[in-house]
């Protein structure tokens, strides 16, 4: 952790967890103080910008990894005003300043097809989307019909290279882009509910359609036919505020949702008809802000929690 | 105003006769006359439907070394055709005009299938009508079975998405595969109300640009503003956005207002007005001495004659501001900091402002896009449909400018106007979905016709529904006939094939057209039998006409 910065304020603003963790261990946290790894499962952490050799304290707000992370080592930062671009897992960077003023990042996507395609997606708060069709060199806006662009969330199909298809959360709702992130169009996503802080599509979206949001103050959304309509999910089970959302990889055979919320971790191994609560109270209360579960959400799988005052839990 | 339509207003008052008397004429002769008439406009425009057409030269009206026309398009066709010299059919000409043109007016296309239907329905009807039948019956079972198509249409309408169906669509349209392949991608991303300018180019290719943000004409009112002066253009950050049509002369009227924005820690304003006083112009310049800390520009308001209070309504919509408008009392004096929108970025150049990521309120917005999209349907005209439509465009965060180039500036003009058309069909297709097209899917609605005529008790009835069953028939005839195929050769077997079937006559197969690719906006093809359909049950109940005379007039004044 940076010397300069408080531990009781380094947030953790988001966390990313290479897609080998189970055997190489790699994660990262976005901190306030900048973007930390670890190399040993989330024990022990680094952090990457001392290289950069800054002046000031330079945060990072968002992370996201190549799908092929093992091969080619690509790790994407948001910083205030720009993106970090490592192609070596965090030892080397190179920066790509995006338009004045100095947009926030608030949400990194990799596309799952980045290997053949290089393209990333970051969402702004304020300043829309932009895409990135050459590994994260250059950044375009591409806001077309994006009509809120206070984007807090982004999620993109598994099967991008076919349907083209990707989704935003914003403060006003849930928007659809299916022409590969140029162009956005409005879903049918009740206004009245967002912000929407939380998406996930299904992994077998191209078959289902089906998609989860998570909001702000009302709860845990679904949509069973690609955000045309959506379901609210049971009131009571759900707290208001949902803040990630996670799927089992075998969704919907293995219908496992995980949902964080401002101070707890909900599991739910029915596609969201029960909840137990996963953690115990004394770990989360410090406030919960990101999570990862690298190798799934199963009893004795372990998670990583990024909690508000810059810890990262394995639970 | 076209040159044809001042014809018209000199030529028919000099046909007239110097007598007060009007002319009148009666049954029979009125049918003959109305149908001779009718049936040559229609016998005009028939040889340019569907994908292989054939094209109709046109004399030109002044004679000399001016080359004849050459036109495939029916409601050019159609108002090229002034008058007929027998006054008795010219009404009937006239009528199917009228119709046509207003058709090609408000869809921009299906105006060849409209006067196919027209022809069909009237000809039949006559006949029917000579040997007893009544027309007043006829009319009203006539939009009984109107009502009835228009639902079939409606339910059998599928949405058209994505680029690669898009670019197949205008190309059916155009029949130039570079510009279809264009207008696919540029409607895939700025969608059917989206903002989209077409310019003659300079070079022999099509070229696109898609620009960010909103942006509205009215440039910077001092070159002292330009940020870049290389580039002849101001940019700003984190804007505070003042938008008004006001005439601002004194500069003392603007203190409070720079005041504010400087205490609030804006780094910049935009005055938008109609007019501002050189005194006025140094002031922002001398607040803007030290432009790392603060910086003023000063556009011209957008300029619409009747539309500019709406522009500066949905500009500041878009900023989250207030349109301050002299119309409504406003004066700077009551302008609050709060009344100022704000943007991310702005900028000016001598012609042109654009605000992007504006700071409005994303639900407000959504809300009054909603509204502006409603006033769309409302509309009545073409042009007001096309204002309101630039309205949205503007608002959804970016427009598009594809410039058509060619060899000549004849194929560049040529090709501008068919870039224009195939734009405003590829709207309407993207709005309200498309059908199986070549005529299949009006042979689609002929089963439930065929119900309600076997059903029906009363004779009128009855053949009412044949004759438009039969009707409904004749595009796809008119298209395969224009293709060098023999109409009936090819009915009973695309009858056999079901519906949604037809013969594509490029590969001369019977295939599903829709999975061909080939297709019909299903907005213009609704259109274009609404207007054939109803105007033919209203020509069908003309039984006398009347030519009032005239003075003759002159040309000289």
């Amino acid at each position: 952790m940076s010397p300069d910065v408080d531990q009781a304020q380094d947030l953790v603003y988001a966390l990313a967890a290479s897609p080998n963790f189970a055997t190489d261990g790699v994660c990262f946290a976005a901190h306030q103080s900048g973007l930390h790894r670890s190399d040993d499962g989330g024990r022990t952490w680094r952090s990457l910008f001392d290289v950069l050799r800054l002046e000031a304290l330079l945060s990072a707000t968002s992370v996201a990894l190549s799908p092929s992370f093992e091969s080619d080592g690509a790790v994407f930062a948001g910083v205030p005003g720009g993106i970090l671009r490592s192609m070596d897992g965090g030892k080397n960077w190179s920066t790509a300043l995006l338009p004045p003023p100095p947009p926030f990042i608030s949400a990194l996507a990799v596309s799952p097809n980045y290997a053949n395609d290089g393209i990333v997606f970051a969402g702004t708060m304020e300043d829309g989307i932009f895409r990135s069709g050459d590994r994260g060199a250059h950044w375009e806006a591409w806001n077309f019909g994006l009509l809120d662009l206070n984007v807090l969330c982004l999620s993109i199909s598994p099967d991008l290279a076919h349907d083209e298809t990707l989704y935003a959360g914003t403060d006003s709702g849930v928007f659809r882009s299916t022409n590969g992130g140029r162009a956005w169009r409005e879903t049918g996503f009740p206004a009245e509910a967002a912000p929407v802080l939380s998406l996930a599509v299904s992994p077998m979206f191209a078959r289902d359609g089906v998609l989860f949001a998570g909001t702000e103050s009302c709860g845990l959304f679904y949509s069973e036919d690609r955000g045309q309509s959506w379901q609210r999910v049971a009131k009571r089970n759900i707290p208001r505020t949902v803040n990630v959302i996670l799927l089992s990889p075998r969704f919907p055979q293995k219908p496992d949702i995980l949902v964080l919320t401002n101070d707890a971790l909900l599991v739910s191994r029915d596609g969201g008809r029960s909840w137990s609560k996963r953690g115990t109270r004394a770990e989360l209360k410090a406030g919960t802000t990101s999570v990862v579960a690298p190798s799934g959400f199963g009893q004795r799988s372990r998670l990583l929690v990024g909690l508000a005052d810059g810890r990262v839990l394995r639970v | 105003m076209s040159i044809d339509y001042e014809l018209d207003r000199f030529i028919k008052p000099l046909r007239s006769k110097n007598s007060q008397t009007p002319n009148v004429t009666f049954q029979p002769r009125a049918y003959q006359s109305v149908q001779r008439g009718i049936n040559l406009i229609a016998n005009v425009i028939r040889p340019t439907l569907g994908p292989l057409p054939r094209v109709v030269a046109i004399d030109p009206i002044v004679r000399g070394n001016v080359k004849p026309e050459i036109l495939d398009d029916g409601g050019v066709i159609a108002r090229r055709i002034v008058a007929l010299p027998d006054q008795d059919q010219d009404t009937g000409a006239m009528f199917l005009r009228q119709v046509l043109w207003r058709q090609h007016e408000q869809v921009g296309d299906g105006t060849a299938t409209t006067a196919v239907l027209f022809q069909s329905i009237y000809n039949q009807g006559i006949k029917y009508i000579v040997a007893g039948g009544n027309p007043m019956q006829m009319r009203s079972y006539l939009e009984t079975g109107l009502r009835v198509i228009l639902d079939e249409l409606q339910n059998r309408a599928v949405p058209l998405e994505g680029q690669q169906r898009i670019t197949q669509f205008a190309e059916t349209i155009c029949h130039d595969a570079p510009l279809a392949k264009m207008l696919g991608e540029i409607f895939d991303i700025i969608g059917e109300h989206g903002q989209l300018e077409i310019r003659e180019g300079r070079s022999r290719d099509l070229e696109r640009e898609y620009i960010e943000g909103a942006y509205f004409e009215g440039g910077l009112l001092s070159r002292l503003m330009f940020t870049d002066p290389l580039k002849c253009r101001a940019e700003l950050e984190d804007a505070a956005v003042l938008a008004s049509d006001l005439s601002i002369q004194d500069p003392d009227q603007l203190v409070p207002i720079l005041r504010a924005v400087i205490e609030a820690n804006l780094k910049s304003l935009v005055v938008i007005a109609n007019e501002i006083s050189e005194k006025a112009l140094s002031l922002l310049l001398v607040a803007s001495r030290d432009p790392a800390q603060f910086r003023a520009i000063a556009v011209k308001a957008p300029t619409d004659i009747g539309g500019q209070a709406a522009l500066l309504q949905d500009l500041a919509v878009l900023t989250g501001g207030r349109a301050v408008l002299s119309a409504a009392g406003d004066t700077l004096s009551n302008v609050r900091l709060e009344n100022l929108g704000r943007a991310r970025r702005v900028w000016a150049t001598t012609e042109h402002f654009g605000v992007v990521a504006g700071k409005g309120s994303p639900r407000a917005l959504r809300a009054h896009i909603a509204k502006l999209r409603a006033a769309v349907e409302r509309a009545g005209d073409s042009q007001a449909r096309q204002k309101i439509r630039e309205r949205i465009g503007k608002l959804i965060g970016g427009s598009a400018v594809l410039w058509v180039g060619g060899i000549s500036e004849l194929e560049i003009k040529a090709r501008t106007e068919l870039a224009e058309r195939t734009a405003e069909t590829l709207r309407s297709a993207i709005m309200k979905g498309v059908l199986p097209g070549g005529g299949a899917s009006l042979l689609a609605c002929r089963p439930a016709l065929q119900r309600m005529a076997d059903q029906a008790k009363e004779l009128d009835k009855r053949t009412t529904f044949r004759i438009l069953s039969r009707a409904l028939e004749e595009p796809t005839r008119t298209i395969l006939h224009n293709a060098g195929y023999r109409p009936s050769e090819y009915m009973g077997k695309i009858n056999q094939a079901g519906p949604g079937f037809g013969l594509d006559v490029r590969s001369g197969k019977i295939v599903d057209m829709a999975e061909a690719g080939v297709i019909d906006s299903a907005g213009v093809l609704t259109h274009a039998v609404h207007a054939a359909v109803s105007s033919a049950a209203l020509a069908l109940t003309v039984d006398v006409l009347v030519h009032k005379k005239r003075p003759e007039m002159s040309l000289e004044p």
